[in-house]
């Protein structure tokens, strides 16, 4: 009968992993035990096989992984993490003084708004003269507008900041691309560069400052970094960083960064 | 019985009793290992897998549920991990090259170096092997490879991971190990019994 046809060596030697794995059915595993009981080779060559692949596992993998006592990894990750947050709400929370004035600063404003509302409702009559009325406005416009330019200011300050970081992380420390051999995986980068890109609009527009001018001019020679950056794949040849590392030496973007954010920083008026 | 995974964070996200607890205990072990995959250094691992999941509890009510938990995490996890290699390819002592050249400083740290320096070679040498092996194999038979040895999983389960047929994952197995095994005919003698 074909079923009862001794297996060759070859035969059982191709069906060693199978036999491992238990995924030969019970008429071939009868065949490849009986070969095995008549042949030391292919007997030894199983062992062999056997044990290689029993070796493969978990432990091979993850060699520490079984020291790990996890219960107590657990309830030391769930303290931490409510350690961590109690810390947060504290920071958060104000003083007892502000907490103290809060009711009286809120009263306060209250009449404040309350006088502005019978201000309004009074005759002509008793409203202040239009030219005394007109130079408080002027100087609370300009307040509001001098605020804005300095928090563009400091904006921008932070964005170039964020940006000379992001260009240091890459082209110092890139990480090495796992799906690709010499490549490097960009992609938080990318990401982050198309981040920045968004918030800078944010800033322009109130930068228009006679001593604003500098700090423009960079932000916009950023501009054309970080694009290239967004545009990078998700693994980066060696050659594209390189490249990007010239950019940014033969530009002195980064020297530029820390003198144009000192500057703004330090309370300066003029960059 | 136990909550499904977005069960659970909803849970975790309503400050429910314990939730937290059952999340942390439901990914560790998997976070580990994609830790490890990063980092392969064990405390860096660990450490990684804490902070992820320090980040993850104080971000909980920024969760959306669009993607899986698990996945959240993931990213989370994988981010810290990339700023940890940054780090540490700024201070190159620590670096990964060091570890696997049997960096002194990461040695005390194995318990295995207690049975001798010759026996802990021939482990690091055989699972730079098995590593070498695995990552040489097609997609498909290094998953399916992976998921029957590293994840210890079923073939059935593999089948319904993979969303593919059983058979499919059967001769992938077969032809993986198979490929394996001759990789590691050239380290036989370093392969000891199980348990050994």
């Amino acid at each position: 009968m074909m079923g009862r046809t001794p297996w060759s060596c070859r035969r059982t030697r191709g069906r060693l992993t199978q036999s491992f794995y238990r995924l030969l059915g019970s008429r071939r595993q009868g065949a490849f035990d009986r070969h095995l009981q008549a042949c030391p080779a292919c007997r030894a060559e199983w062992e062999a096989t056997r044990t290689a692949l029993q070796r493969i596992d978990s432990a091979t993998a993850f060699p520490f992984e079984s020291q790990v006592d996890w219960r107590r990894f657990t309830r030391e990750t769930v303290a931490k993490a409510r350690q961590a947050e109690s810390a947060r709400e504290q920071k958060a929370l104000p003083g007892p003084g502000w907490r103290g004035r809060r009711p009286l600063l809120a009263w306060g404003g209250s009449l404040a708004a309350l006088l502005v509302a019978l201000a309004m409702m009074l005759p002509r009559s008793f409203r202040p003269e239009a030219p005394q009325t007109a130079r408080p406005i002027a100087v609370s416009a300009e307040s509001t507008r001098s605020l804005q330019h300095n928090v563009a200011r400091q904006g921008a300050a932070r964005y170039l900041r964020d940006s000379r970081s992001l260009l240091v992380s890459l082209i110092e420390a890139p990480v090495r691309c796992r799906r690709a051999d010499g490549a490097y995986d960009l992609s938080l980068e990318r990401e982050r560069s198309r981040q920045l890109l968004r918030k800078k609009n944010l800033y322009l527009g109130s930068l228009d400052g006679p001593g604003d001018q500098r700090l423009v001019d960079l932000v916009e020679q950023l501009e054309a970094l970080l694009l290239q950056v967004s545009s990078f794949d998700d693994c980066t040849t060696a050659r594209q960083i390189h490249d990007l590392r010239d950019a940014i030496e033969s530009r002195q973007i980064l020297m530029r960064i820390d003198l144009v954010t000192r500057t703004v920083e330090g309370g300066g008026s003029r960059v | 019985m136990a909550a499904d995974d977005f069960g659970l964070m909803e849970a975790v996200r309503a400050d429910r009793e314990g939730a937290f607890e059952q999340f942390v205990e439901r990914y560790q072990k998997r976070l580990y290992r994609l830790a490890w995959g990063y980092l392969r250094q064990h405390e860096d691992a660990l450490d990684a897998v804490q902070e992820a999941m320090v980040k993850v509890y104080l971000a909980r009510h920024r969760y959306r549920p669009d993607s899986h938990p698990y996945t959240w995490v993931s990213r989370i996890l994988a981010n810290h991990c990339l700023d940890m290699l940054r780090r540490r390819r700024a201070r190159p002592e620590g670096s990964l090259e060091g570890w696997q050249e049997g960096n002194p400083g990461h040695e005390v740290i194995d318990e295995r170096n207690r049975d001798g320096p010759h026996r802990e070679h021939a482990r690091r040498e055989f699972r730079r092997r098995v590593e070498e092996a695995v990552s040489g194999l097609p997609e498909t038979q290094r998953e399916v490879f992976t998921l029957r040895h590293f994840e210890e999983m079923s073939l059935e389960e593999i089948a319904s991971a993979r969303g593919c047929a059983l058979g499919t994952v059967k001769s992938s197995l077969h032809r993986a190990a198979a490929s394996v095994r001759k990789s590691l005919r050239q380290v036989e003698g370093l392969i000891e019994e199980p348990g050994q």
